[in-house]
Parts: structure tokens; C-alpha cells; sequence
């Protein structure tokens, strides 16, 4: 079967228009490629998590007792809506391992006798597991025998319960409980100074005297349960065993920050990349409409023959298809490929033991249809806005334009103008509407590159806010149990300590009108200088004399406005229950949800202040003397270090946001790239006629050269500040709303990333000079004699 | 001008540009008949008019006020639907500056056409009636500016159109090339019996014609037979 004339022309059009279709293909290659990318990438981790959540048995509920002996659990598994229910002792100890001088912060879990946890299963990494006739026989979690250098074999010594116990490392496991691993009162993990150990129950209780007992209950929920309801009748049951309160998965750190951070990425691949798609449509639009409006006169022509409207739309959406398939095409494989290789750096990041890649079908026909929609909508506009002149006037050359305008009159009138540079204002003004829109494609391109680079400049003002501004203090230490003002005392004469501050974590579930939460207040104290709590936009906030200070996460959460009321149920010490005021609310990078005035909290729960940790500044060249100390000091549980927590936030949200931040960026360069190239080459088609005419006329390459290339350098540089204040709202309102549960993160764009921005678009239309410039020193001069003018 | 029902009965052609002091009148109130097989030509100064007229004969534009009549078909009654079709199934174009479509061969131009005509000629008969069977398979760029109106004409006449009608055919062109476009233009209305309207600037040619039609400032100056219709390879400018 042979082609029609129509489709040979479509042929023959695309070879000819080779070069911009690859600049086309670049752009919708982008926009296709964020979308197949993020949302493969964001289905992905989600599947991933869930699937590992359900094949490890995550626990749904979990709840912590003083003790209770383990026939109680038959009973709790009687609560309707428990499908199934396994008890452990959970123990806290500090580890003494060969290689660092601070003690390291553990949490220890059993292992039941009858072999492998049930809910919260493990995934054995290396190694084997602990043999139940040998006590001293751990697994230990792979990221922090990793960070720590343990190796199986190894053996550390642990202060449990008072006492010291020689354990040994026999392998290394992940449990669906510690994607993050954070010590207690830790924002961010150290997985260096916290690990988890797992050793078998028989051994765990008799150290901890809780033989035949339990202290802590694991429960997972039939589908059709209502956590609430579970939760309220666990509660109850537990009351009399010491049960605090039990709490939801959702409640449960780990999975707080890694649905915190999955959110966050959710957001950045939610905003961005539906952006990037409708800007790299738009430029299709653009550039379609462009070349369409070129070929007035071969749709008049197909007009005056008596082609039908459908024709000769038909025709034009073909090249336009035609156009946008290499770019769905690559976008599609650079997406999906893309995709992969972040969910698996995310994967390798989050350390999940396999990954559920997902990208499916309908992502790609959504993305495909989605483009294609924007192309054929900008080919039936054009092609419509041409059919609506007669034959006649599309056949003809468009005409001359009418120069008697205010503006046109202005550039007359500007005396010193050379003629070259007439015609470039002119030519611009001609067309006011078609110039502002390729001025308007850069300042996207342009925009888009400043929020995607800026991300990374929003994290670094987040890390500045917390290590430089909030928390200054060089070691924060947390005791075993909270210890009145001679801890602090103590604390004060220790080696290289040359200021301390009283730190104050009260356990409490906090409740608003309708919903409650266990999260717990933070003390603080007026004039603090190691631990400021600092607004995100740097401004240092004082605790108020009465009543919390609320965080904007929680204050949603719980749907509180200043001046309501909160129910304060502490769930330590002497379990007080009382009412204080909504004092503000404020947004913090990070931190804790609800601070008080340490003073005010002690009144009201009728004890003297008391410290739970402290924060020391420290000469760093005692450091080591220091932690020998600490280490002999047996009211010391945990020993964290500015330096480390500075390094876990850069490792966690820098990496999640730098990696996507990256790819970002690249996607929004090659945007760039392909607007400023096709701007230029559709001016060239669009002039070529002129710039020709005057070769003819004796003009030289240079001076030709300078008209066409003048007018980019002005629709790019007048794209600049546009692309500037777009890129900045822009890069506001993605840092805005980023802000998730635990974290807020600023807007921080820093003159630096918009200069290279602008750099970088001044370098694409540098290069797109270059090229054009090699094109127009072949202009067909002779062309221009044959045919009309 | 002929006993024999018309091809084209045309009362009161009126097109004014523009509206109010800005308005232009490019016709004013031309009537005429044109007998079917005439071979027509239209003489006539810069902006008097004809060319709109062969415009809105040809459907391609809209008269202001006034009747076209095509045979049966009242033209200035119908839409643009109606005016492609008319144009699809019953005329056949040439253009002072060819409009071939570059991207196209000679042969692909003309079956640009009989691809949507309803009996057409084949691509390569039409140009070979116009002596160009020899260069089917070259680009628009490959051919003269002769060889390329001659490819117009045969991608005019390739769907056997009841009108052919022709704007300025050889005024890019030197002399020894036109009379080549005209032989080719007088030998279809010779054989086929095409209706053909012919522009021109230039006055020899109205001697291939059977009727001359003289356009002055929008109206219809003078409409006289040409008795002695010449073919133009005699002619000479």
C-alpha cells in the first residue's frame, strides 16, 4: 500500500524538522519522564513498605507495661478485632563496644523461645540466629553493626539492669520496627550511637527479673477493626500491669518518619512533576502553534483545493503525534528506568529487604494522554485560527503589519537606533503576544530549574536553623530515670563540660476536643542557650509562663487554636491529669510537637524540676575524657552528639530530597535547553525569508546574524526576571508544603542557585547561537529571488 | 455573451474591504455570463478588481453582496462546507507563484489532488499532458519556474474540473516559457473542454481567448468575443 501525498508530506515534514523534533522530544521527554519516574518511584516505596509491613507482620497496636504475666495474653487476644497478639520484653541498656569511646544507646528485644518472632518478624541478614542454650547469643541491626564496626564473633560488653553482661554477635538483622532507628529523645538517627539487639526471651528475662512475664504486648488487627476501640479496652487491661498507653502503628517512630519522609518525597514528586508536564506542554503548544501558523499558506492551498476542514486537521495532528512519540517514548523509558534506579537508591536507603517495583500501564497512559491531549488541543487551535481566514488570505504572505502604533512610533522616534536594531524591536512588537510567550517558555524553563535546584538550599537552612541556631549543645545525655538539679550539678564538674542546660521530656497524651495523641511534652526554660527553640524563620521563640506552646503539626492534628484548652494526661511518675491552655502555636524546622515552661510543668504535676537528660557544652578537646566519664557514670542511658545528629539529618532528608533534587534538576535543564532551542529555531523560520533578502541586499553574515540572534538575547533576557519571581513563589510554596508531621522544612533559595540558574539559561541560548548562527551562514539566497516576497 | 445555458450566471458581484472611511470597494456591481468551454481571459490594471472576482467565482472568498450562480448551485448561499466542496469537486487552481508544496514531488503534488477528486486523471497522465512526463519523481526546487507552473496545471486539471481557473499563470515567467504554460493551458480547454479564466497583465495573451473580459476600478469595463482565438505558440510579447 502506498502512502498518500498527505502522509508522505507528514514524512518528509519530520525529516526536514529533524533537529527542533529532537529539541521537542528533550521537552516532552522531560515532562513525561518526572511523572513516569516520581509516581513509579512513589508507588513503588509504598508497595515496597506495605508489602514488607505485611510479609514481616508489622505489629498494628503496640502496647508497653510495667509487667504482666503472659496469661494475660490469651485474655487481650479475646478483644474483638485482634487477629493476632504475641508478647516480648523490651529492655533498654548501654553498650560498651571496642572502637568508640562513648557509650552507645541499645534497646533490646526477645526473641520468643519457640524460635522467630511472630509480629515483627526479622529478616536474618548475615549470620545465624541466637542459639537458645547460649545466653549470650544476640542479633544486633544491621545499620548499626555496620556503623559501629561489629562484625559476627564480636563480642560487647552491656550495662543491663545494673548489671554487665558479656554479649556476642552471631547476625545481623532488619526488622520492619527500625527503618529508622532513633534513639530515645533523637530526631534523627545515629545508627553509630543507637542499635537494637535481639536475644533470645529466656536469657533477656532473667536479667531483667520478668520471668514468665511480658512488657510489652505486639498486636495485629483484623481488617475490619477499630484501632480506637482495641486501644481503649488494651488500656484497660493493662492498667493494673503499669500499661501506659498503647498506640498505633501510626504512632510507632519508625513508621512516623518513614511515612513522614515517604509524604515529603510524595509532596516533591506531587507538585514538581505535574508542573514540568504542564510546562513542557505548554512549550509544545507553543512551538506547534508556531510551526502550524508557518504553514498558513499550504493550508490555504489544501483549502482552495477543496481538502475538508477534518482533512487537513488530521494532517497536522499527525505531525504533531508524530512530534510527541519519541518523547513519550524516551520520557516513558527514561522514566520507568529512572524510577527504578531511585526506588532502589531509596530502597538501599531505607534499608527495606526487597523492593515492589511498580510503574504500570496507566501511569504511562495517563502521562501519554496527558501530553497528547495538550498537543492535538494546540494543533486544533492553530489549525482552526488559520481555516477561520478565506483561501485567499491564508495563501497570501500574512500582511505587513501596522507600524502606526504608540510603540512603533516610539522606536521611529529613537533616532540613534541602528536599522538592524529596528527591525529586531520591531519584529519583537510586531507580535506582542507571540514575543511575551517565548519570553514566558524561558521564564518557565527557568522557574523550574531555580525550585528544583533551590530544594537543596531549603534543607541546608533547615540544618542551619537546628545545629546552628536551636541546638548548640556539643553532647545531649538522657538518664536513666528523670533526676532532680544535682544530676545537673554532677554533670557540670564532669571533664570539658563548661556549661550545662536541664533537659525535660515529660511522657503525657496530650488530647484536643476530638482527638488525642502520645507524644509527650518538652521542658524548657527561658534564656536557654545550648537548646533554643527557634521559628522557621529563625526567630528564637521563649516558652511561655503558662499553658504549650503548640507545633503546627500537632495543633492540625488535634484541631487546636491558640487559647483552647488541652487535656494533659502525663504517663510517668505519678500520672497527673490536668487541663492547660493552647499558649500559641509556632512553626519549628524540627522538634517536639508541645513545649512548657519547665518551672510551670513541675507546679503542675506537684514535684520538684527535674531533669530527664542534659545538654553539655563541651571543650572539644576533652571530648574523650568526657565520655570515658559518662560511660562510668551508671545514671547515664544514652550520649548523643550534635556533630552525629548533624550528620543523620544530612544523610536522611538531604539524601531522600537530594536524590529526587538532582534528577529534578537535570529534567529541568533539559527543558531549558529545548525551549531556548526552539525559540530559536522557529524565529529563524519564521525570518529566514527576510534575513535572506537582506543577505541579498548586501547585508553581511555578521550583521544578519545580529538581527535574528539579537532577538533571542532579548526574549531571553527579558524571560529572566520573570523566570526569577516564578521560580521563587514556586520554590516558597514546595517548601510549604513539604512541612510534614515531624518536620517543617524553610524556604532558604540562596542568590547563588539563581545565578546559576541564570547562568545556565544563558549558556543554553550561548550554544543555541552558536547553532543558529552555523544555520544562517547557509541561508538559500536564491530561494528568495524565485518565490514571491 | 452565449445562448446555451451558462456555466457561471453572475449578478450584481459586489466585495467591499474593510468597513466605514477605511472601506475599500475591490468589486462593484459586476454582471456577466460565461458560457460553458470558453476560454476566458480577464485583462485589467493592478486593483481593478479581478483577481477578487476570480476569488469569489473560485469560491475561495466571499462576495459582500450579489449571485454567483454555478450551473444549478446559488455559490453565494453556501458555507464554508459548501464552498469546499464545490471547490473540491468542480475547480482546478493555478497560481501566479505555482504553490507546489515543497515537501511534495511533481507526482505527489498532483495526487495531492486526485487523491480526493471523485474521477481523476492519473498523476503521471496529467503531467505528461503538460510535457513533463519526464520529471515525475523530482522536488518543486528541482524544477524550473516553468516546469514548475506546468506541474501546477497538471495537478489543476489532474481531477478533470469543470473550471479551471488561472491567476496570472505566467507572470513570473520569461516569454518562451509562458507561451510553453499556455500551450499547455490551451490544450486542456481545447481537449477536455474545460471552462477556463484566464488573468493577466498582459494583453497578447487575451488572444488565445474566446472572450475577453476587461476589468477597470472594480466594475466590468468592457466584455467583448474574440473572434480569431490564436494559439500561443503564434503569439509574441
Amino acid at each position: 500500500m502506498s502512502l498518500s501525498p498527505l502522509d508522505r508530506k507528514v514524512l518528509r515534514d519530520l525529516w526536514r524538522m529533524r533537529s527542533q523534533a529532537f529539541a521537542i522530544a528533550l521537552v516532552i521527554a522531560a515532562g513525561v519522564g518526572m511523572v513516569v519516574m516520581s509516581l513509579g518511584m512513589m508507588r513503588s516505596l509504598d508497595a515496597t513498605r506495605d508489602a514488607y509491613y505485611d510479609r514481616y507482620r508489622f505489629a498494628d497496636i503496640f502496647a508497653p507495661a510495667k509487667r504482666a504475666r503472659k496469661s494475660l495474653l490469651a485474655e487481650m487476644g479475646d478483644i474483638p478485632g485482634v487477629s493476632q497478639i504475641e508478647g516480648r520484653i523490651t529492655a533498654g541498656a548501654t553498650l560498651d563496644v571496642a572502637g568508640i569511646s562513648e557509650p552507645i544507646t541499645t534497646r533490646i528485644h526477645s526473641i520468643p523461645a519457640s524460635g522467630e518472632p511472630r509480629i515483627n518478624a526479622l529478616v536474618l541478614r548475615s549470620g545465624r540466629w541466637p542459639d537458645p542454650n547460649r545466653p549470650e547469643e544476640v542479633l544486633a541491626s544491621e545499620k548499626f553493626a555496620t556503623a559501629a564496626r561489629i562484625s559476627l564473633g564480636d563480642s560487647v560488653d552491656a550495662l543491663l539492669y545494673g548489671k554487665r553482661q558479656q554479649l556476642r554477635v552471631v547476625g545481623t538483622a532488619l526488622s520492619p520496627e527500625y527503618v529508622y532507628a532513633i534513639g530515645p529523645g533523637q530526631l534523627f538517627p545515629d545508627n553509630r550511637r543507637f542499635g537494637v539487639l535481639w536475644m533470645g526471651e529466656e536469657h533477656l528475662a532473667a536479667a531483667l527479673d520478668l520471668t514468665d512475664s511480658f512488657n510489652e504486648a505486639l498486636i495485629r488487627l483484623d481488617r475490619a477493626a477499630v484501632p480506637d476501640d482495641v486501644i481503649a479496652k488494651l488500656d484497660n487491661m493493662l492498667a493494673r500491669y503499669g500499661g501506659v498507653s498503647a498506640y498505633p502503628r501510626a504512632e510507632q517512630i519508625s513508621d512516623r518518619f518513614v511515612t513522614n519522609e515517604l509524604a515529603q518525597l510524595r509532596t516533591m514528586t506531587g507538585i514538581l512533576p505535574p508542573i514540568f508536564l504542564g510546562v513542557a506542554a505548554f512549550l509544545i503548544n507553543m512551538v506547534l502553534s508556531r510551526l502550524i501558523d508557518a504553514e498558513h499558506d499550504v493550508i490555504g492551498l489544501l483549502m482552495a483545493f477543496g481538502y475538508r476542514g477534518k482533512a487537513i486537521m488530521l494532517h497536522y495532528a499527525k505531525i504533531a503525534v508524530a512530534l510527541s512519540i519519541p518523547g513519550l517514548a524516551l520520557g516513558i523509558a527514561l522514566g520507568s528506568w529512572m524510577g527504578r534506579g531511585l526506588a532502589g537508591m531509596y530502597q538501599e536507603f531505607f534499608v527495606f529487604p526487597f523492593l515492589t517495583y511498580r510503574a504500570g500501564a496507566d501511569i504511562y497512559a495517563l502521562a501519554s494522554l496527558a501530553t497528547l491531549f495538550v498537543v492535538l488541543f494546540g494543533v486544533f487551535q492553530s489549525v482552526r485560527r488559520v481555516r477561520r481566514m478565506t483561501p485567499v488570505e491564508a495563501m497570501r504572505p500574512p500582511l505587513p503589519p501596522n507600524y502606526a502604533g504608540g510603540v512603533a512610533k516610539l522606536i521611529s522616534r529613537l533616532r540613534w537606533l541602528d536599522e538592524p536594531t529596528r527591525i529586531i524591536l520591531r519584529g519583537i512588537l510586531r507580535r506582542p503576544f507571540r514575543s511575551a510567550l517565548g519570553s514566558l517558555g524561558v521564564a518557565a524553563a527557568l522557574g523550574l530549574y531555580i525550585t528544583s535546584a533551590g530544594s537543596s538550599d531549603n534543607v541546608a537552612q533547615m540544618i542551619d536553623i537546628l545545629f546552628d541556631q536551636a541546638n548548640r549543645a556539643d553532647v545531649m545525655v538522657t538518664f536513666a530515670e528523670p533526676r532532680d538539679e544535682r544530676a545537673l550539678f554532677a554533670l557540670a564538674r564532669a571533664p570539658g563540660v563548661w556549661r550545662v542546660e536541664p533537659m525535660r521530656a515529660v511522657g503525657a497524651k496530650l488530647s484536643g476536643a476530638r482527638k488525642s495523641k502520645s507524644d509527650g511534652l518538652t521542658g524548657a526554660t527561658a534564656g536557654s542557650d545550648l537548646n533554643r527553640l527557634v521559628g522557621i524563620d529563625g526567630a528564637i521563640i521563649e516558652p511561655p509562663a503558662r499553658g504549650v506552646l503548640v507545633s503546627y503539626g500537632l495543633a492540625n492534628e488535634l484541631d487546636l487554636s491558640a487559647g483552647d484548652p488541652i487535656d494533659v494526661q502525663i504517663t510517668e511518675g505519678r500520672r497527673g491529669r490536668f487541663e492547660l491552655p493552647v499558649a500559641g502555636v509556632i512553626k519549628s524546622a524540627v522538634g517536639s510537637p508541645a513545649y512548657v515552661d519547665m518551672a510551670m510543668i513541675a507546679r503542675r504535676m506537684n514535684e520538684a524540676p527535674l531533669a530527664s537528660g542534659a545538654y553539655l557544652g563541651v571543650d572539644p578537646a576533652r571530648i574523650d575524657d568526657l565520655f570515658r566519664y559518662l560511660k562510668a557514670t551508671p545514671i547515664i542511658a544514652g550520649v548523643f552528639l550534635r556533630s552525629a545528629s548533624r550528620t543523620g539529618l544530612e544523610e536522611t532528608i538531604g539524601e531522600t530530597m537530594g536524590i529526587v533534587t538532582l534528577f529534578n534538576t537535570g529534567f529541568s535543564a533539559l527543558i531549558v535547553f529545548g525551549v531556548i532551542y526552539n525559540n530559536a529555531r522557529i524565529s529563524l523560520a519564521e525570518r529566514a525569508r527576510d534575513l535572506a533578502s537582506l543577505r541579498v541586499l548586501g547585508y553581511r553574515r555578521s550583521e544578519v546574524s545580529y538581527i535574528l540572534l539579537g532577538e533571542l538575547a532579548i526574549l531571553t533576557l527579558a524571560g529572566l526576571p520573570f523566570g526569577i519571581i516564578f521560580g521563587y513563589y514556586l520554590s516558597q510554596w514546595l517548601s510549604a508544603s513539604l512541612g510534614g508531621d515531624l518536620f517543617i522544612i524553610p524556604f532558604g533559595l540562596s542568590a547563588s542557585t539563581v545565578a546559576w540558574a541564570v547562568l545556565i539559561v544563558l549558556l543554553a541560548a550561548l550554544l543555541t547561537a552558536l547553532f543558529v548562527r552555523r544555520r544562517l551562514d547557509s541561508l538559500d539566497l536564491v530561494a528568495v529571488l524565485k518565490t514571491w516576497d | 455573451m452565449a445562448s446555451a445555458p451558462p456555466l457561471y450566471r453572475i449578478e450584481g458581484l459586489t466585495k467591499i474591504y474593510g468597513e466605514g472611511d477605511t472601506a475599500i470597494a475591490a468589486l462593484r456591481g459586476v454582471n456577466l455570463d460565461v458560457p460553458k468551454s470558453a476560454m476566458v481571459v480577464l485583462l485589467g490594471p493592478s486593483g481593478s478588481g479581478k483577481s477578487t472576482f476570480l476569488n469569489i467565482v473560485g469560491g475561495l472568498d466571499q462576495a459582500t453582496s450579489g449571485h454567483v450562480h454555478f450551473e444549478d448551485v446559488e455559490l453565494t448561499n453556501l458555507d464554508d462546507n459548501g464552498l469546499t466542496e464545490y471547490r473540491r469537486h468542480h475547480v482546478g487552481f493555478v497560481f501566479q507563484f505555482y504553490n507546489l508544496v515543497a515537501s511534495l514531488t511533481a507526482r505527489e503534488n498532483v495526487a495531492l489532488i486526485t487523491e480526493i477528486a471523485d474521477e481523476p486523471m492519473e498523476p503521471a497522465e496529467a503531467l505528461a499532458l503538460v510535457g513533463l512526463e519526464s520529471r515525475l519523481d523530482h522536488f518543486p526546487t528541482q524544477l524550473s519556474g516553468g516546469e514548475q507552473q506546468r506541474v501546477a496545471i497538471a495537478r489543476a486539471i489532474a481531477k478533470r474540473p469543470k473550471v479551471l481557473l488561472c491567476d496570472e499563470p505566467t507572470g513570473a515567467l520569461d516569454s518562451q516559457t509562458g507561451v510553453r504554460v499556455l500551450e499547455a493551458l490551451d490544450q486542456v480547454n481545447r481537449e477536455l473542454g474545460t471552462t477556463t479564466l484566464l488573468i493577466t497583465h498582459n494583453a497578447v495573451i487575451a488572444e488565445m481567448a474566446d472572450h475577453v473580459l476587461r476589468f477597470a476600478d472594480g466594475q466590468l469595463a468592457d466584455s467583448r468575443p474574440n473572434p480569431k482565438r490564436r494559439r500561443p505558440g503564434d503569439m509574441k510579447w
